[in-house]
């Protein structure tokens, strides 16, 4: 956990208090990503735009301001890179192939919690204060029954703002789309199992280890293609 | 970003993949040369819009489903629009 003392702060203490910090957001997290000119300018920008909405009703501006925020800030955080990319072609339509969910938004099964780093029941605010320990570790992989009720679902990721996927897992986790989507035949069939996993771990693991097994798993599914959907 | 590795796995398998993603990390995946992306003005956690606006959930990803279908080469990338 970022510590901060509050009463003489300079704007760069400020800034850095969203990230994991006494005012930890993680909407907000961004701002330790930039200058404190850049930060003071998002913010100064931020009251405006919440002005100018409360005058027009209109949120749309507000949220797309926030939003270019986050991806100016993210867009300096490039990490991995390659040159080129392997590609398979569809060898059936999506209205004819069996479809997989795999998302790194931290869903699971509230009757198989993965235990990350080995702890039971870990609420959403130890995965946040453990951030930088999951960043190091392997990451663990739920696996979630096609038919799974989301009344039985949880989700816990210290990496992101959870409360939108709490309240409704299809904004990162749309189990329920796709079972819809395979009853209107929009997709051929739906695999038996999603998987879902908490994105924020350790990316050397994940690609020279972890992945090979998961994807070794996959192809055991007999699956057609498979829907990602990273948060 | 997580996701790009695992997708590449999986297309090094033969396995094809569509990633649905928020803008916010347009450049991350831009630079793992993924193979289809389909990327959202939504926030960052929230990919695919708000809590329990159905319509678009599921407009998106059918969108995705149709990236899917249509991508013809690497490093396709779109951008949803309602």
């Amino acid at each position: 956990m970022n510590q901060d003392n509050k009463s003489s702060q300079t704007m760069e203490n400020f800034k850095n208090s969203f990230f994991y910090g006494s005012r930890s957001d993680l909407n907000f997290k961004f701002l330790s990503m930039i200058s404190d000119e850049k930060a003071g300018d998002f913010i100064q920008g931020l009251f405006k735009k919440i002005a100018v909405s409360h005058d027009t009703g209109e949120l749309n501006a507000l949220f797309d301001y926030v939003i270019n925020a986050q991806k100016a800030a993210y867009s300096k955080d490039v990490r991995i890179s390659y040159n080129d990319g392997p590609f398979s072609s569809m060898k059936k339509r999506s209205d004819q192939a069996r479809i997989m969910l795999f998302t790194s938004s931290g869903h699971f099964v509230k009757t198989e919690d993965p235990k990350p780093l080995g702890v039971d029941n870990m609420t959403q605010e130890q995965a946040e204060s453990r951030i930088m320990e999951f960043i190091k570790h392997e990451p663990e992989l739920s696996a979630i029954p096609k038919e799974t009720h989301y009344d039985d679902l949880m989700v816990r990721h210290g990496g992101y703002d959870i409360k939108g996927a709490k309240k409704d897992p299809n904004v990162a986790f749309p189990l329920e789309i796709f079972r819809e989507l395979e009853q209107e035949k929009v997709i051929g069939s739906l695999a038996d199992t999603a998987f879902s996993f908490v994105g924020a771990c350790s990316q050397k693991r994940l690609l020279k280890r972890t992945g090979p097994k998961w994807v070794n798993k996959i192809k055991a599914m007999d699956v057609d293609a498979v829907f990602l959907v990273p948060v | 970003m997580s996701v790009g590795h695992i997708a590449r796995l999986l297309e090094e398998n033969q396995i094809p993949t569509i990633i649905t993603a928020s803008k916010v990390f347009e450049k991350q995946l831009q630079a793992m040369h993924l193979p289809r992306v389909l990327l959202t003005s939504n926030l960052a956690g929230r990919p695919l819009g708000k809590p329990f606006d159905r319509t678009t959930q599921k407009d998106i990803i059918v969108k995705g489903l149709d990236l899917l279908d249509k991508a013809q080469e690497n490093g396709t990338v779109a951008h949803y629009e309602i």
